[in-house]
């Protein structure tokens, strides 16, 4: 019983086996074939073709499997898979825009604590300038991540009076950043205005906690 | 004696029913095409190929790589994401 058991299960086994596990030299020619084409973006390129080449790989896998019939027809279905992966290269190659990068992402935020502007001003007051070398030595330290500055207005004025002046005051970070030796490439500055609070706006104490620039790691 | 007839015979039953296999092939691959129908990327276009194969291996008598193939047009047209 235990045997005919073991019989069964490798059977069962057996036949849920890939069909393309075949060792057969035209069926590895079109595996590898239809991999190139597929590592060229055609999934995505060319979708017909691609589509056409891997259907006729898996066609061909289970003709070959049936040892001894049909082996010209075998041959023609592993020669189409072949030339249907090479057209699907191609042209995904050709006509194919590279894919989207996806959006960076924020990994982690440092708050630039101690960077004040003079009133409705984008200057850098001295103190800042002290606490941006800071700045400037974590990211020479770090080299290996860019940032986004990132300024924050309480809600005190107009929304479109508070968006203007923390994109001038990002902008001023950044410009102090790249000015002391960061490059240019690995920094951007963004203004979010008084639509990110951190605090209660009602409150003098939670204002100055609303005004603040962060240095966002981005990835 | 007899329940335990009744369970094995509803057992017997319902894991090929299960799977479709009283639905003929050809429903099937009908089933599959509708399924993806104005939809051209990669997976959809594998699912009418597979569709495809299914039905002519089953026309050769192949009722097991019919089965296979049908089954594996149904699990990439699951993967299309729909008619368009």
């Amino acid at each position: 019983m235990k045997r005919i058991t073991i019989l069964l299960a490798s059977l069962s086994l057996a036949a849920c086996a890939s069909h393309t596990n075949i060792d057969i030299d035209e069926l590895a020619e079109a595996r590898a074939a239809v991999a190139a084409s597929k590592a060229a973006g055609a999934e995505r390129c060319a979708p017909k073709l691609q589509a056409e080449a891997v259907a006729a790989l898996y066609w061909a896998a289970h003709e070959y499997s049936e040892h001894g019939i049909h082996p010209d027809e075998n041959a023609e279905l592993a020669a189409e898979a072949i030339s249907k992966a090479n057209e699907a290269r191609n042209q995904g190659s050709k006509n194919c825009a590279p894919a989207p990068k996806p959006a960076p992402k924020v990994v982690e935020v440092i708050e630039l604590d101690g960077i004040n502007f003079e009133l409705n001003s984008a200057d850098l007051t001295a103190t800042s300038a002290t606490r941006l070398d800071k700045a400037v030595a974590t990211l020479n330290r770090r080299s290996e991540i860019n940032v986004e500055v990132a300024a924050h207005t309480d809600s005190s004025g107009s929304d479109k009076y508070n968006q203007a002046l923390s994109e001038r005051r990002a902008a001023s970070v950044m410009d102090y950043l790249v000015s002391h030796g960061i490059k240019a490439d690995r920094v951007n500055s963004k203004g979010y205005g008084e639509s990110q609070p951190i605090a209660d706006n009602t409150t003098s104490e939670g204002r100055a906690q609303n005004r603040r620039v962060e240095l966002r790691i981005m990835k | 004696m007899k329940k335990i007839l009744f369970l094995f015979s509803l057992l017997a039953f319902s894991l090929p029913a299960h799977a479709g296999l009283f639905t003929s092939v050809e429903d099937r691959a009908q089933e599959v095409r509708a399924q993806v129908e104005g939809n051209n990327n990669y997976h959809a276009e594998l699912a009418r190929q597979f569709a495809t194969i299914a039905v002519t291996e089953k026309g050769e008598h192949d009722k097991a790589a019919a089965q296979e193939f049908i089954k594996m047009a149904e699990d990439h047209a699951a993967q299309a994401g729909g008619a368009q």
